[in-house]
């Protein structure tokens, strides 16, 4: 037997389908707000590696610029050049370490310093003295003093400890 | 005469969708760009000054330095060792308690003031409770009421000296925050 055919489908006009837009408009509304709160013009201020994992701490202190020292486990690097390697540093090598003074530290600081205050005399952009240390989360203390003595003793007194910032 | 019936009535109205296509396009360009840009970990600093290299190449400006009237000054010191912490300031050293259980009495401040708890972990809370208790009593007698001086040694971690410095900056009473000791410097101390 064959089939009656439908009298209400055969009456209805072919209906466009068209996407419903509006469930994703919000989830993409909520999205956007959400990445533009977190935006942060600042850039990424750290890279973070097998080697150098901050300490965490629950100051609430935001992150300024600053000259970037980094000591890691294996290197320690000024604005993310090299400057010698930590081993020979913690065997305190009388060629590198001097008195509880990284001497290639204190060269390359005082060569970032003279650079400044150069800035200083021609374009008057003050030179505030900021290092940031962005040290490894189980550095020795010795090792820590040796790299806080160098910078203070190369012109770079105002010391800014990066950590992670603790999320209660 | 009687009005007669408007044509429009007829009028179809349509239903227009609203074109959201230059919408859609700048959210797929906004959420990718904004999504490499963000910073998921929030980083902080902790401010420590130190004083001007007094020795180094700056000591051509060094001014000479005032007289200052004799004042008294706290001097309040943290000594962190791998078995507490020593609280210490110009006056005194804080001893420990007496060790009860191992009858040891810590005399002469041969002991730590906050020792290591058997873990060998150290206890921050009881050094924030003690701070609190010399902030209280130093408050207002002494210049320096909101000075620290931190000394650590050689192998205690980062990680430990920074959280002793929370420690000693504030604590949380009652839900209230307190500021203790917020100028922190270090010192090589103990090597």
């Amino acid at each position: 037997m064959a089939f009656v055919p439908s009298k209400i489908k055969k009456h209805k006009s072919e209906m466009e389908v068209s996407l419903n837009l509006t469930s994703m408009m919000d989830m993409f509304t909520i999205i956007l707000v959400f990445l533009i709160k977190n935006y942060s013009t600042e850039g990424q201020l750290i890279t973070p590696s097998d080697y150098l994992h901050l300490p965490f701490s629950q100051i609430q202190k935001a992150p300024e610029k600053g000259l970037d020292v980094v000591v890691s486990k294996q290197i320690l690097m000024v604005n993310n050049e090299p400057v010698a390697p930590m081993a020979e540093v913690v065997k305190n090598n009388p060629a590198i370490v001097e008195q509880g003074v990284i001497k290639p530290l204190r060269e390359r600081l005082l060569h970032y310093s003279s650079q400044s205050k150069k800035m200083e005399v021609d374009y008057g952009i003050k030179f505030s003295g900021k290092v940031t240390i962005q040290g490894d989360k189980d550095l020795p203390y010795s090792e820590l003093v040796k790299v806080i003595r160098t910078c203070g003793l190369s012109d770079y007194p105002n010391l800014r400890l990066v950590v992670y910032r603790k999320t209660d | 005469m009687a009005f007669r019936p408007s044509l429009r009535r007829h009028l179809k109205i349509e239903s227009t969708d609203l074109n959201l296509t230059p919408i859609m396009n700048l959210m797929v360009v906004m959420i990718p760009m904004l999504l490499s840009g963000s910073q998921f970990i929030k980083l902080g600093i902790i401010e420590l000054n130190l004083p001007p290299a007094a020795g180094a190449s700056a000591a051509g400006n060094q001014p000479t330095a005032l007289p200052k009237e004799e004042q008294r000054s706290l001097d309040l010191t943290i000594s962190i060792t791998e078995r507490g912490f020593y609280i210490s300031s110009a006056l005194t050293v804080l001893h420990g308690k007496d060790d009860v259980q191992t009858g040891i009495a810590r005399a002469g401040g041969a002991g730590p003031t906050i020792p290591v708890n058997a873990g060998g972990e150290y206890d921050f809370a009881e050094l924030s409770q003690k701070l609190l208790e010399v902030k209280q009593k130093a408050q207002g007698i002494f210049p320096d009421a909101d000075a620290i001086v931190l000394q650590a040694e050689k192998d205690i971690k980062y990680q430990t000296l920074v959280d002793t410095m929370d420690a000693a900056r504030v604590i949380e009473v009652d839900g209230k925050v307190i500021e203790l000791f917020p100028r922190v410097a270090l010192s090589a101390g103990v090597m």
